[in-house]
């Protein structure tokens, strides 16, 4: 329609002035968005860097101190106890959650008879609330009544121990978000062509053969995305940690959001706390495109 | 015609209501003591018609104090908030609090001398050391502290119940083990319950008070001290976790677990704050306590019968952006007035111990039983928490204490480890 004005009434101010009402139309789409975008992501984040460079408590303005919470984080044991758990939790979630993920997709797609059912089982607990997750793990998991050392005659305090806790958060992760995983790998297994598998077959190809050289590869765009999304899934994990085990026993299970939240809402410490947030946000920054391009995750396949 | 009426009677309503002043109380009450706050503002508000208090109750803890700050920040305050001595020096170095002057109190008919003594002096120091004055920032209300329940049945089994009927054998640390050694092996139950599981206040209150019965302290001249951790802190973690490790102890057990564990029948003590006594009466009035209870102080275990305890306090927040109107002052003194005088007893039922002088050598209140059985003795005892702005109730240290103390309890570090760790946590909070 535009272009048909225009060539009729074709003359340079009138493109112009049409140009300007594409660009009119199309602000006006997206200002709500924008605004949005705007005021509850980007002004916060900007004041959050602002505040890192000042001593401000929880609500006030504080003094400008320059570098001096950078310096002091570099030299907190603390921050770098949280990181270490951080990354610890990485390891014991991200792999495993995206190759159970994956395995689960891999069976689901085999079964022959109620194979929705199984989805839906699967797929429960992501819908679940985080609260409503950890509760029902705190009671599975109790060292007096927990069915699981019930059943074990084990006598571990899993959320409370110094060695379980952190796997314990994990497992509860893992089992929480599973479903979301099976559920873009069961996509990804069924766009694969069955012509490629039936030329395999022709060619005599064996099933290992045939996973290594046509299943792996063709998922993988997939698998590289859900490892991202993982990745930074779990460099932001808190919620499960706050509500199992407050980050005891013994720090173990400190990671540096609850050390954020700590600094900033207990010992009302805004400045610090904000320094903290910014630090993070850069790691994840700078792991996710170290990741981004070893996974060749944007890159076309040709 | 009758719209008229209608309309004459809307404007009436509204007129009314315009005479009427809200005032809005912010509380942390959620348990047995919340139902009986609620109790002494609907009679408040029943009991005249120009003032309306708007009561909400909010998380207890380190958020409600975040809460009460932001909102002094923002300029959009309460009227009036409880507040805890021990969340007082937090409170005044935050500025987050508004001094209430003598003749504001003597308006409504109340003094400073009206209060326990070692409540406003120790009010008073706090506000010297944080504000740099000598002004009353709080109201007392009460004083709460650790006690200890127990089954009288029970005992009796166990043959430690006193003619008396109070236990025997509380008479030093050695003892009170020994006494719980015989509590299971002649009863066969769990001879104390004791929260220790996702909750560090309790097992704070535990230790801090037998680290104050050896003369210990965590504070000097109003600065951390950290000197009498690895001799008198060693002492009392020790024993804490002796009694944890030969099942005299509930071990990993949740505040309700802990409650529960007591109330019916299967502890014969147990450490917990003098707010479960409305459990404890209701219960017991609705025949649903399968034993005799009876409450004594926290004993004297080792050198003096020091406890842990805080004490509740009305406050005003430091509104500078909109300062309050005198008319709205007046209201919110007229309330407070009437809590402490007309609702103290009310509030006794909680289990805590008056502040206001009238009400708790009242001849009613001394009659009120279970409190009785330990409210002279606990008022004794009573000590607050280090006046260091890193104490204070739901603040780091109790963090600290759940983290650190906790594998102790649970025989996963040892009492030298866990001490070390609570040190260095008190160190590092304490130079920010």
């Amino acid at each position: 329609m535009a272009r048909a004005t225009g060539k009729i009434l074709s003359g340079e101010p009138r493109w112009r002035t049409q140009g300007l009402f594409r660009w009119l139309t199309a602000l006006l789409m997206i200002v709500g968005f924008v605004l949005v975008y705007f005021f509850f992501l980007i002004y916060p984040s900007l004041r959050v860097l602002q505040l890192s460079f000042t001593n401000a408590d929880i609500a006030g303005k504080g003094v400008f101190v320059g570098l001096a919470n950078y310096a002091r984080l570099l030299q907190d044991p603390n921050f770098w106890n949280a990181l270490w758990n951080t990354l610890y939790f990485i390891l014991l979630t991200v792999v495993p959650n995206t190759l159970l993920g994956f395995i689960m997709a891999l069976l689901v797609l085999r079964l022959r008879r109620a194979q929705k059912l199984v989805l839906a089982a699967f797929f429960l607990p992501y819908v679940l609330p985080v609260s409503v997750v950890t509760n029902l793990w705190i009671w599975l998991l109790d060292q007096n009544f927990g069915i699981i050392n019930y059943l074990s005659q084990s006598s571990i305090a899993w959320f409370q121990d110094p060695v379980f806790a952190m796997p314990a958060v994990a497992f509860v992760t893992i089992w929480w978000t599973v479903g979301f995983n099976i559920l873009l790998f069961m996509a990804a297994l069924q766009n694969v062509p069955r012509e490629l598998y039936e030329a395999a077959q022709l060619d005599g190809a064996t099933s290992t053969q045939v996973f290594r050289y046509i299943t792996w590869p063709m998922v993988w765009p997939v698998t590289s995305l859900v490892l991202l999304l993982q990745l930074i899934a779990q460099f932001k994990i808190f919620d499960q940690v706050y509500l199992l085990t407050g980050g005891g026993p013994f720090d173990k299970t400190m990671v540096v959001l609850l050390l954020l939240y700590r600094s900033a809402f207990q010992q009302q410490q805004g400045g610090y706390s904000s320094t903290i947030g910014v630090v993070l946000l850069v790691v994840i920054l700078l792991t996710s495109l170290v990741q981004a391009r070893y996974s060749g995750l944007g890159r076309r396949t040709s | 015609m009758r719209l008229i009426q209608l309309l004459a009677f809307g404007l009436m309503l509204s007129s009314l209501s315009l005479a009427q002043t809200t005032v809005t109380f912010w509380d942390f009450f959620g348990g047995g003591d919340g139902v009986r706050m609620k109790q002494i503002v609907d009679d408040f508000n029943k009991s005249q018609k120009d003032i309306v208090v708007n009561r909400t109750t909010l998380t207890w803890g380190a958020p409600f104090y975040t809460k009460i700050h932001t909102s002094v920040v923002a300029g959009e305050t309460p009227d009036l908030i409880t507040y805890h001595l021990s969340a007082l020096p937090r409170g005044l170095s935050n500025k987050d609090l508004r001094p209430i002057t003598a003749a504001e109190l003597k308006s409504v008919g109340l003094a400073a001398s009206d209060f326990q003594s070692n409540i406003v002096q120790e009010e008073l120091s706090i506000a010297k050391q944080q504000a740099g004055n000598d002004q009353l920032y709080a109201i007392p209300l009460d004083t709460h502290t650790s006690v200890l329940y127990y089954n009288k049945n029970l005992l009796k089994k166990a043959g430690v119940l006193g003619s008396d009927g109070k236990p025997m054998g509380l008479d030093n640390a050695a003892d009170f083990a020994k006494t719980l050694l015989t509590i299971k092996q002649k009863a066969n139950v769990l001879p104390m319950s004791f929260s220790s599981a996702q909750d560090s206040a309790t097992i704070w209150r535990m230790w801090y008070s037998l680290l104050l019965q050896q003369n210990g302290s965590l504070a000097k001249d109003g600065k951390l001290s950290l000197s009498d951790l690895d001799t008198k802190g060693k002492v009392a973690l020790q024993a804490m976790v002796d009694w944890s490790k030969q099942g005299l102890l509930s071990r990993n057990t949740t505040y309700p677990a802990s409650v529960a564990l007591f109330t019916s029948g299967r502890a014969a003590f147990m450490f917990n704050g003098n707010w479960e006594v409305p459990t404890m009466v209701d219960l017991k009035k609705n025949g649903k306590l399968p034993f005799d209870y009876g409450i004594v102080s926290f004993p004297k275990l080792y050198a003096n019968a020091d406890t842990w305890a805080d004490s509740h306090t009305l406050a005003i927040p430091n509104n500078t952006k909109t300062p309050m109107s005198a008319a709205k002052l007046q209201a919110v003194l007229k309330f407070v007035a009437y809590v402490e005088k007309t609702g103290g007893l009310t509030w006794a039922g909680g289990g805590h111990i008056p502040a206001y002088l009238p009400t708790q050598e009242s001849a009613a209140y001394k009659q009120l039983e279970p409190n009785a059985e330990y409210s002279a003795t606990s008022a004794a005892d009573a000590t607050h928490e280090p006046t260091v702005l890193i104490f204070g109730v739901g603040g780091p240290v109790y963090d600290a204490v759940g983290n650190d103390f906790t594998p102790a309890l649970l025989g996963q570090v040892s009492v030298d480890q866990a001490i070390a760790k609570f040190k260095s946590t008190l160190q590092s909070l304490n130079t920010k």
